[in-house]
């Protein structure tokens, strides 16, 4: 049996790649990847239309964060053995600031930890079809075409203005 | 702003990465040599005491808290830049981000260095960090050298995740155009970014809320830090108003440090397009306003000595203006005040040397402004038998000296090996090429 191979397209124009991904998308074809040197908000609406996990590993860390350093000060004071007198032993008002410190902390080290691992990194190569000029000034689109679709695909490709098609191991 | 193509973005950041020539070797040489003599000079203090420096009762906090001080304020405006203004989609701050972050990212790493120095024993500095112990003693969560201790540390973590994940995507470019152990090493800190629609997703979620969780601890940082101070019952230091006070005048002198870098910056390394004009107009605009607020908040401190009818605050900023470290507070004055008000001249906003003499001056007014609080308030503060004077001596100044050669080495180092604009966020700004565009374009 023929191993399956991903066809990667690269495209120098934005509005040519955007158009070429909607009309995979309406082909229900398998896009693999699509690369681009920045952010692009129409590539996320099309591929990635629901909101990112990191908001809800970042408010667990928030949360974790607040709780923990609270809960550390409240062990502290408690496990203080000299005995000091005219103030309570659990202080609330002045812990709130440790408590926001702690939710900031651990909130931004949960959400960079979120991205990183969502973003399927660290990883020793580049992703399968990456090339070089996609940090640069090009986009591409890697695409996994079924034996049937592939000529129709690549066709596609070619008509939407793709400067280069070359296939790719997986 | 960005005067730039889209498909220029690359080499003309990168370019900056080049191999550096012998004028770059030799200041970074002179600058090692300014961290090594402060770096002598500190282990002088430790084997010999703290002693040496020349802090005397009543001042015990001297210059190493000053310059505390001033290295947290120089600190808060890289991450203003970065987290508040991308809020507030301020375009104008793309060119300038990374380099301020990186500047703030420096500064609290120097003005942690100087709590470490400022020690007698530094190596006992874990006896801060609350862990079951023999002694029976923890760090005391209800003090604001606690709260101090627990903010810095916080702002140094944010800052530098917030910075190096600004920086991914562009390490990724830098891989990709490098060779050999350059692009093992580029290639190992960019974590194999590939920019896929994925990681972009996910990236662009957490740089938000990076941005969101930042900006409130800008606000809370030189807040918990003026409280080391307001916590106190010193007259000159216990005043209400100087959580905001502190956070104003650290934006001050963070946007003076941010235009002291800029301005060479944007020369040595032929910036003109991506660092413009229009975005030092945008900068000296904004330290206009900061001056005022800084301006005001010294009027008010002396209305609340006079108002407040105690006789003892009333002395102390009598002290402050007319006594023995007056020259420092009128010289201040002129320098954090009167100065940034020539920007209200659009040909001194836009001229480069102005831009830099009074970035510089403010820089000189910030650090003196702290000197005249902290040193001056305890100066003379409740009993007269227990007044006295003081000036850094050698030692403090060597070390002083040394942390600032530190500073401007790290700075040094990152302009040429890491790219100091976030090419990413200025491809976004320029926007992606459009067939469509371009077609219309044609003749």
């Amino acid at each position: 049996m023929p191993r399956e191979q991903s066809v990667i397209a690269v495209f120098a124009y934005v509005d040519d790649m955007l158009t070429c991904l909607r009309h995979l998308r309406e082909r229900n074809c398998d896009i693999r990847a699509v690369f681009s040197p920045m952010r692009l908000r129409e590539v996320q609406e099309i591929m990635t239309p629901r909101p990112s996990t990191v908001r809800l590993f970042t408010l667990l860390g928030g949360i974790l964060g607040g709780l923990g350093f609270v809960a550390l000060a409240v062990y502290a004071h408690l496990s203080f053995k000299l005995i000091t007198s005219g103030k309570p032993v659990l202080a609330w008002i002045p812990w709130v600031i440790v408590c926001f410190e702690g939710t900031i902390l651990l909130a931004v080290s949960f959400s960079v930890i979120a991205w990183i691992v969502n973003g399927r990194l660290p990883r020793v190569r580049p992703a399968a079809g990456y090339d070089p000029r996609f940090s640069d000034n090009r986009f591409g689109i890697l695409v996994l075409p079924s034996a049937a679709q592939r000529e129709e695909i690549v066709r596609l490709l070619q008509s939407a203005g793709a400067e280069e098609i070359r296939d790719v191991a997986d | 702003m960005i005067n730039l193509r889209f498909g220029d973005v690359n080499r003309e950041i990168l370019g900056a990465l080049s191999a550096p020539g012998r004028l770059y070797w030799t200041v970074v040489g002179l600058l090692t040599l300014g961290v090594v003599y402060g770096a002598l000079v500190w282990g002088y203090q430790v084997l010999t005491g703290v002693g040496v420096a020349g802090h005397r009762p009543p001042v015990m906090w001297g210059s190493y808290l000053v310059n505390f001080v001033f290295w947290v304020g120089i600190a808060h405006s890289g991450t203003l830049v970065s987290a508040i203004l991308f809020l507030f989609r301020a375009r104008w701050r793309t060119g300038i981000s990374r380099a301020a972050e990186a500047m703030t990212v420096f500064a609290v790493m120097i003005a942690t260095l100087f709590v470490l120095i400022h020690l007698g024993r530094p190596w006992v500095v874990y006896w801060v960090i609350p862990y079951p112990n023999q002694r029976y003693l923890w760090p005391d969560f209800q003090s604001p050298l606690v709260f101090d201790f627990l903010a810095v540390n916080t702002y140094f973590v944010v800052s530098l995740l917030f910075w190096y994940t600004g920086l991914v995507p562009d390490l990724a470019s830098v891989r990709d155009r490098t060779s050999g152990i350059r692009q093992k090493i580029y290639g190992l800190f960019s974590l194999g970014w590939s920019g896929t629609h994925r990681q972009w997703h996910h990236y662009g979620a957490s740089y938000l809320l990076l941005a969101a969780l930042a900006t409130p601890l800008v606000i809370s940082v030189h807040s918990v830090v003026s409280w080391d101070f307001a916590l106190s019952v010193i007259p000159g230091y216990h005043s209400t108003i100087f959580a905001p006070y502190f956070v104003a005048g650290a934006i001050h002198s963070g946007l003076a440090m941010v235009l002291t870098l800029l301005v060479p910056l944007r020369r040595i390394f032929h910036f003109e397009n991506i660092i413009t004009k229009d975005t030092l107009e945008m900068i000296a605009k904004t330290s206009i306003v900061m001056a005022l607020i800084v301006g005001y908040a010294y009027i008010v401190e002396y209305f609340i000595a006079w108002y407040g009818g105690n006789r003892v605050e009333r002395q102390t900023f009598i002290f402050r203006a007319l006594g023995y470290y007056a020259p420092f507070f009128w010289i201040m004055c002129f320098c954090n005040v009167v100065a940034p008000l020539f920007f209200f001249w659009k040909r001194v906003r836009r001229s480069l040397a102005c831009l830099l003499v009074i970035a510089i001056l403010i820089n000189i007014g910030m650090w003196l402004e702290r000197f005249v609080i902290i040193i001056g308030s305890i100066s003379q503060d409740f009993l007269p038998y227990q007044w006295g004077y003081y000036w850094p001596n050698w030692v403090e100044i060597s070390i002083g000296f040394g942390t600032a050669c530190l500073f401007f080495l790290w700075f040094l180092l990152f302009a040429k090996f890491v790219p100091s604009v976030a090419m990413a966020e200025v491809k976004e700004e320029v926007g992606a090429p459009m067939r469509a565009e371009e077609a219309g374009r044609a003749p």
